[in-house]
């Protein structure tokens, strides 16, 4: 595989990885996140930190980024979660500028430099690059769909599915609205921070326009592309919404044209997806897979 | 006479100038059925959202047991055994029939921080929750997407999701509205059922007859406030009753 194929292949599984994160909360629990990027951020700044202040390898920071990424999301989950639907919506919009914003004026945090000089990863004494740290992050990938998988089987996620569905009825029969909403917030936004620190480490330098608005909107369009609320959906979207832009490189200028005429039309002709109940790519698998047993 | 499993005390809901509910006493009492009626906007189901916590009370209070409870969350009230269904049904679409059930069931875990990350696909929520479908009558439909259902089967879906919940008290917000004769008197016989089993129930309803057929008493109420209480005949020759349904006297009889 060329060093290109590589690097496109590595940067989607990354883009997977926060992307299931943004479907739990936006597909398991029904709330609506625009500022997704922000924890993604997080996640890439506080590894990065650890990286070249502490210098502590990232198998050890790894644990406090998650943590980290998850504490801030309680933090901002907690009054933001209170708001429903478009008001959420533009409620995670503010925080995802206001993070950006943070990253680029506080001088500890690189300010509009960013942070360079971030080390390779290593593992076993074996420094991770090339196709080495893209079967890290595919490694990274089956665990966060694995944390997926298990959601949507355990009580919790159960909670969240009656949230997502009626939030009045789902109260009426036990089921705290914040606790469960903070739950599947906290869950996805550790998840985005897992993937800011795998992105830290392999671009070696962050600034803050990578985690800006745009990129929370084409996490938001990878999840509705596959198919909100399904395992392989947000996958199948980071695939499709990374790989099209690079195969028609030499419109890379009409990149937020074309996320935004995808999604738009996906909501029109798919609404859930191609992995959705009625998408297209769905019923062409279940037919293949009948074809195939008879 | 059994004691009071239920009991409203002064309870008034204001919005605004508004008074929806206006200082309302009533008690419910261990094992019976209370109709609560009234005309269009005499509150019946703000008072069912008082007592299911949806709004705290402008002032009065609930008590369950004996305890307190207005201005708890609607799912701490939940957990202390009292299920409640809505007059505009609120199906969890996208689940199926089981499904829905197995999410009330799961207000065992729901509380706990470690017990929520257990598998909802075990064997005994499963009977448990086909049980219950199987005492409204909708265990042949467990494996159908709720939101495929007639209404007639989702007013009974929302009782069965109650049931789970209230072990003690079950709210029935019009249950029977919007239904066939038939479903009336299906839906009669599982509510004839759940009393037998014990479980106390309050329930607003429109259909005059199948309100006084089913009710053990009833209470009125008109403008937010309680006009009469008593056994279904008594309350059926109350002048005030009458007027506030028909109008005045000498206005001949309506239906």
């Amino acid at each position: 595989m060329s060093a290109y194929v590589i690097t496109i292949a590595t940067l989607i599984a990354i883009y997977a990885i926060v992307a299931c994160g943004l479907n739990i909360i936006v597909g398991y629990a029904g709330q609506i996140s625009l500022g997704h990027a922000a924890f993604f951020g997080i996640g890439a700044y506080t590894a990065a930190l650890f990286a070249t202040k502490t210098g502590l390898s990232f198998w050890y920071a790894l644990p406090c980024v998650l943590i980290i990424s998850g504490l801030v999301g309680l933090l901002l989950g907690l009054p933001s979660l209170r708001v429903r639907h478009d008001f959420l919506a533009i409620t995670t919009i503010g925080i995802n500028f206001i993070v950006e914003a943070i990253f680029l004026y506080i001088p500890f945090f690189g300010g509009a430099l960013g942070i360079g000089g971030i080390p390779r990863v290593t593992l076993f004494g074996l420094t991770l690059k090339g196709i080495g740290f893209f079967w890290l992050c595919t490694g990274f990938l089956v665990l966060s769909l694995a944390v997926c998988w298990w959601f949507t089987r355990c009580w919790a996620g159960m909670a969240c599915f009656a949230l997502r569905e009626e939030e009045e009825a789902a109260a009426g029969l036990g089921i705290s609205p914040v606790r469960f909403k903070l739950l599947a917030f906290v869950t996805g936004t550790a998840m985005a921070g897992l993937g800011g620190a795998l992105y830290a480490h392999y671009m070696r330098f962050i600034s803050a326009t990578d985690f800006s608005f745009p990129v929370s909107i084409s996490l938001l369009s990878m999840v509705v592309v596959g198919g909100m609320g399904t395992l392989w959906g947000p996958v199948l979207g980071a695939l499709i919404l990374s790989a099209l832009p690079e195969l028609f490189r030499p419109l890379v200028d009409y990149r937020i044209l074309f996320t935004t005429t995808l999604l738009l039309l996906m909501i029109r002709f798919q609404p859930g997806g191609l992995l959705g109940e009625t998408g297209f790519l769905r019923s062409r698998i279940a037919a293949w897979s009948r074809g195939g047993r008879r | 006479m059994s004691e009071g499993l239920l009991k409203l005390e002064g309870l008034s809901k204001h919005f605004g100038g508004l008074k929806a509910v206006d200082g309302v006493n009533l008690q419910v009492r261990r094992g019976e059925i209370l109709g609560l009626l009234g005309p269009n906007g005499a509150g019946k189901t703000v008072c069912f959202n008082l007592i299911s916590g949806v709004y705290p009370p402008t002032a009065g209070q609930v008590r369950l047991s004996g305890r307190r409870i207005d201005g708890f969350a609607p799912h701490r009230i939940a957990h202390m055994g009292v299920g409640r269904t809505f007059q505009i049904v609120k199906p969890f679409a996208a689940l199926t029939v089981l499904e829905n059930v197995l999410a009330a069931c799961g207000i065992r875990r729901y509380r706990s921080l470690i017990r929520i990350w257990s598998p909802w696909r075990s064997k005994i929520d499963r009977e448990m929750a086909m049980a219950v479908l199987g005492r409204v009558g909708l265990a042949d439909l467990a494996h159908r997407k709720a939101g495929l259902l007639p209404l007639g089967n989702l007013r009974r879906l929302e009782i069965a999701r109650a049931l789970v919940v209230g072990h003690k008290l079950l709210l029935l917000d019009e249950s029977f509205s919007g239904l066939r004769h038939e479903e009336i008197q299906r839906l009669e016989a599982v509510i004839r059922r759940i009393r037998e089993d014990g479980i106390t129930v309050l329930l607003i309803e429109h259909n005059m007859r199948v309100a006084m057929g089913l009710s053990d008493r009833v209470a009125v109420l008109d403008h937010g406030r309680k006009i009469a209480e008593g056994t279904p005949e008594s309350v059926q020759n109350n002048d005030e009753v009458i007027e506030a349904y028909l109008g005045r006297k000498g206005r001949g009889h309506a239906a």
